[in-house]
């Protein structure tokens, strides 16, 4: 055969056995022999090109003296060797180390899986935003279903997963409904559950559907409670309180005050002036403060004018409130300056009404125990700040 | 032949022009390095330097040694790869 042709079969054979693609077969004919053995020409060109510049780079780098620079140090040489065992990345880290290893929960001694713990806690505690969504929606469907206060740690088994959509679907439904409380306030009512010895939360005989509440069956107290921080308008048909929040806009706050006048006589202190900023106010607060004045809380928190009078900046809306009547529990104990500042919206003013409160300790009732007992170790806070 | 060594210099000279040549030379280090070839022939280059003395290495004996080694230490991807862009290209702007 003549040259150019036994050039073209050797391509051709050597080619064919890894290249499959129809456009990386060489070329055919005698004209694409020159153009395929120009291409191998061109290819060749490029790779030597690249030996060249390497040659180039490491005589320049041993000329310079910057080679060797990374085998100077023999020991840490060893350390940081490339691992290539099965099971261990390159540094010989193992890669899912955490994910069977337990941890006993602090709160609820319960082994959790690792990878799961931080939710874990963020419910076990109570803390976090979707702690307050849930308890929510627990409470809506306590009030439904009239079954016992369910369990947290069952509930936190629950949402530790992902959400269901059958769930999802459910919660989405009744938390429309409690959209406009603030979801303090319902954790505020669920907390006093031990204090009170029975609150809305944990007595579900007493509701019928998730919106209303039976006044005739609450005690004084809770009635009280409620009346703080919700809106309690009693519907005419259904002859039950509005579980809505101070400022829902299906009543008015003529209706709430008829209500409040009603329910605890003419001496019903006046309506809290429910800022939503309040409720959301809250959440600002450093958890540590939120933590501490739910585990003290007894009652909705009354506060004084003056204790508002004397919060701090962040707490002035406080202040635009105190003028407007406030509810306040007909104990008799009413102390001084009645018709405080909206601490009973929502109870929640929870840090900003106790670090309020934590300015000036007076004004406490008996039933106030919740704003008082968190003062003390916020007040150092805020007198170590001030 | 001439007329194949005027086929090869427009070749060669449309390849430098369209900056095909910049881009394919680019692409070939890339893939090089990548792939593991450098630091083997950096490798080879350290046995080299140890073996004529860091002092005296020239960059000839880089060259005559690590060339034909890099040559034929390409690996068949990049090789492959190499060639169907070249390929392409001359199909595109080849006569």
């Amino acid at each position: 055969m003549t040259g150019p042709a036994s050039y073209y079969l050797a391509i051709k054979i050597s080619n064919t056995e890894f290249q499959m693609k129809m456009e990386d077969m060489p070329l055919s004919g005698p004209d694409n022999t020159r153009l395929e053995a120009l291409v191998h020409d061109i290819y060749s060109e490029l790779v030597e090109d690249a030996c060249l510049g390497l040659c180039f780079e490491v005589h320049r780098a041993v000329k310079q003296g910057y080679f060797f620079l990374d085998e100077t140090d023999q020991e840490s040489m060893k350390e940081f060797e490339i691992v290539d065992q099965p099971g261990v990345d390159i540094f010989g880290q193992v890669y899912n180390q955490w994910k069977n290893k337990e941890c006993e929960c602090p709160n609820c001694k319960r082994l959790i899986a690792a990878s799961r713990f931080a939710p874990h806690l963020e419910k076990c505690l109570g803390m976090g935003r979707n702690s307050s969504r849930i308890a929510n929606r627990r409470l809506a469907s306590n009030n439904n279903m009239s079954k016992s206060e369910s369990d947290q740690e069952d509930n936190d088994d629950l949402n530790d997963n992902d959400w269901s959509y059958g769930a999802e679907k459910k919660a989405k439904k009744r938390k429309s409904d409690k959209n406009q409380n603030s979801p303090r306030r319902s954790k505020s009512l669920k907390h006093k559950n031990g204090e009170l010895g029975s609150s809305v939360s944990s007595e579900p005989y007493k509701f019928n559907y998730n919106t209303g509440i039976s006044y005739e069956t609450l005690g004084p107290d809770e009635v009280r409670s409620l009346l703080t921080t919700q809106c309690g308008v009693i519907s005419e048909h259904t002859k039950k309180m509005c579980t809505r929040s101070q400022r829902c806009p299906q009543h008015t706050d003529e209706q709430r005050r008829a209500v409040r006048v009603f329910l605890l006589g003419p001496s019903a202190p006046a309506l809290p002036d429910a800022d939503a900023v309040v409720e959301s106010d809250s959440f600002d607060i450093p958890d540590g403060q939120t933590l501490m004045s739910r585990l003290q809380w007894e009652d909705s928190p009354d506060i004084s004018p003056t204790d508002s009078a004397s919060s701090k900046a962040s707490t002035n809306h406080s202040d635009s409130r105190r003028p407007k009547k406030k509810k306040r529990p007909s104990l008799g104990l009413n102390s001084g300056g009645g018709g405080g500042g909206g601490g009973g919206s929502g109870g929640l003013a929870g840090g900003s009404s106790s670090s309020s409160s934590s300015q000036s300790n007076i004004n406490l009732s008996t039933k106030k125990k919740r704003p008082k007992l968190s003062a003390p170790s916020i007040s150092s806070i805020y007198d170590d700040l001030n | 032949m001439s007329k194949e060594s005027r086929l090869r210099a427009s070749v060669n000279q449309k390849l430098t022009e369209m900056g095909e040549r910049e881009r394919l030379k680019e692409l070939l280090r890339a893939k090089l390095t990548e792939c593991g070839w450098k630091d083997q022939m950096k490798a080879n280059c350290k046995a080299v330097i140890k073996e004529k003395g860091l002092e005296h290495v020239t960059v000839e004996d880089l060259v005559v040694d690590i060339t034909p080694k890099g040559r034929a230490l390409v690996p068949d991807s990049v090789k492959k790869e190499l060639l169907h862009r070249i390929r392409a290209f001359l199909a595109q702007h080849a006569t």
